[in-house]
């Protein structure tokens, strides 16, 4: 096989990973605006769309290693192949179509490591991967990260509630959280498209580069800038209704008050740490702060079986796609003939989700037809003894 | 190795952050009530997640929010202040989104 026709493969890969990426992530900006009626479903996941599109411009300061040291690449470390990045993008997107396909919010970010670690631990060797890194970069931050973003979106809400509370028969003004709430889940949309476009853009350069196509140590290029842009801006406009419908519904009944101090919390949080040179998930910061909102409402407790459910998605993505950048990589160390397997194989497992997908078909049209995912958060109406004392307060 | 100090500033900041401008935001909804201007802003679509609310029910909130600007016991000028004081309240949380903005473009700050 020539080298070049790998190059070409794992860059159309990596185009593929980015749309999966958008395609995963919608839910994370938009799923409370839709769930509180902030916006309409369609013109939400178009603003997401334009936002993932717009970010991935804004930056284009791509780290100069593409698994932020995970693995020991570059000068007196491990030479990483072509075939390698090809494996390892080949876990990452089985593993994030399965979640999709569940309907669990799982960390792309983490899938892309996973994939990256086991290819790499095949392909050239346990010395290979600085586990050092892995636990400082991407598990501690990943037990640590949603649970933060949960106390600091439970405050929030409570700050939200307390600010805005009026003596019960007089209007809250409430339902004006809706309009910050277009903002605040921009804000997140165009972070998101900031942090994880380059992650692709990083992958590509890094391949263009091992490919010798590239000079070392060189930034992106303009057309891989602009290709990433697109795959995730059509990724993020394709798709997420199964997640939407997780986290906008499944999770928790959001209200705006709500939703704005949750979105708030999640775009804070994401700037805070991309700020500080610190890889979080989007995907596991927004969904931690959806809880910790909800926990900030009256009346409100754990449904753990859906937490638990949510939790093992984030547990299992970086070994489950490692594993199968493992099972890739073995293939591809086979040469030309494991390349054609690896694709066959994969495209044979991302045909079967499809149809598997297509049996239970959900869209915007029929997304609030479908109700099988618990909530994690169960909001008990407000008693009306509550509202009975309330009402002898008197508010500015 | 693990930089802890970083998980601290981390959620330090981002508390900071959510607080400011989710208790700004608050205020000046609060501040634009007492004005007498309650917002009533109707859900754009109806998801699961949200009561559907019937013309009817719209209605009763609009009343609400006019009952609630008539029964107002603020004088002229304190109804003033309060709405000059929710829209800088809107303006500073405008300010604090710009300012996110400008972290997440390197180009600006560097």
């Amino acid at each position: 096989m020539d080298f070049t026709l790998i190059v070409v493969l794992v860059i159309a890969l990596a185009l593929v990973f980015d749309f999966t990426n958008g395609f995963h992530d919608t839910a994370n900006a938009m799923a409370t605006p839709i769930a509180t009626g902030a916006m309409r479903p369609k013109v939400a996941v178009g603003l997401a769309a334009v936002l993932n599109l717009v970010g991935a411009f804004l930056s284009t300061e791509v780290a100069k290693t593409v698994s932020g040291g995970i693995i020991r690449e570059g000068d007196g470390g491990v030479q990483i192949t072509p075939e390698i990045i090809f494996a390892g993008l080949i876990g990452a997107i089985v593993w994030n179509l399965i979640t999709w396909l569940r309907g669990l919010p799982s960390s792309s970010s983490h899938a892309l490591f996973g994939g990256l670690i086991g290819a790499a631990i095949i392909g050239i060797g346990f010395h290979s991967v600085d586990y050092n890194v892995v636990l400082a970069k991407v598990i501690l931050p990943a037990l640590i990260a949603p649970l933060t973003v949960g106390v600091v979106a439970f405050i929030a809400t409570r700050l939200a509630y307390f600010i805005t509370r009026r003596d019960t028969g007089r209007a809250d003004g409430r339902g004006g959280f809706r309009y910050a709430q277009i903002f605040s889940s921009s804000l997140v949309a165009l972070s998101h498209g900031t942090n994880d476009a380059q992650k692709t853009m990083g992958v590509i350069t890094l391949t263009l580069i091992a490919g010798g196509v590239q000079s070392v140590g060189s930034g992106p290029q303009l057309w891989v800038i602009v290709v990433c842009a697109l795959a995730i801006a059509i990724g993020t406009y394709t798709g997420g209704w199964r997640i939407i419908r997780t986290m906008g519904r499944g999770l928790t009944d959001v209200k705006p008050a709500q939703g704005f101090a949750a979105e708030t919390s999640t775009a804070a949080t994401i700037l805070a740490s991309s700020q500080l040179g610190f890889a979080l998930s989007t995907t596991q910061v927004a969904s931690g702060s959806v809880i910790g909102s909800g926990l900030g409402r009256r009346g409100a407790t754990v449904r753990w079986g859906m937490a638990g459910q949510i939790a093992l998605g984030w547990v299992l993505t970086l070994p489950a796609s490692a594993i199968m950048g493992a099972f890739a990589a073995g293939f591809a160390l086979l040469g030309p003939v494991g390349i054609v397997i690896d694709l066959l194989l994969g495209s044979l497992v991302v045909a079967l989700l499809f149809r598997r997908a297509q049996r239970s078909r959900i869209s915007h049209d029929n997304l609030h037809d479908i109700d099988d995912a618990g909530r994690v958060v169960k909001i008990r109406k407000t008693p009306r003894k509550i509202a009975r004392r309330d009402r002898k307060r008197v508010a500015l | 190795m693990i930089d802890w100090a970083a998980f601290v500033v981390v959620a330090g900041a981002s508390l900071l952050g959510s607080v400011v401008v989710v208790s700004l935001y608050s205020l000046g909804l609060r501040l634009l009530t007492s004005a007498g201007r309650a917002l009533v802003v109707d859900p754009q679509s109806f998801t699961g997640a949200i009561t559907i609310l019937t013309p009817k029910r719209a209605a009763k909130e609009a009343k609400r929010a006019r009952k609630t600007a008539s029964a107002n016991p603020l004088t002229v000028v304190q109804k003033r202040l309060a709405l000059v004081g929710a829209y800088s309240c809107f303006v500073l949380c405008v300010g604090a989104a710009l300012y996110g903005v400008y972290l997440i473009v390197p180009a600006l700050h560097r």
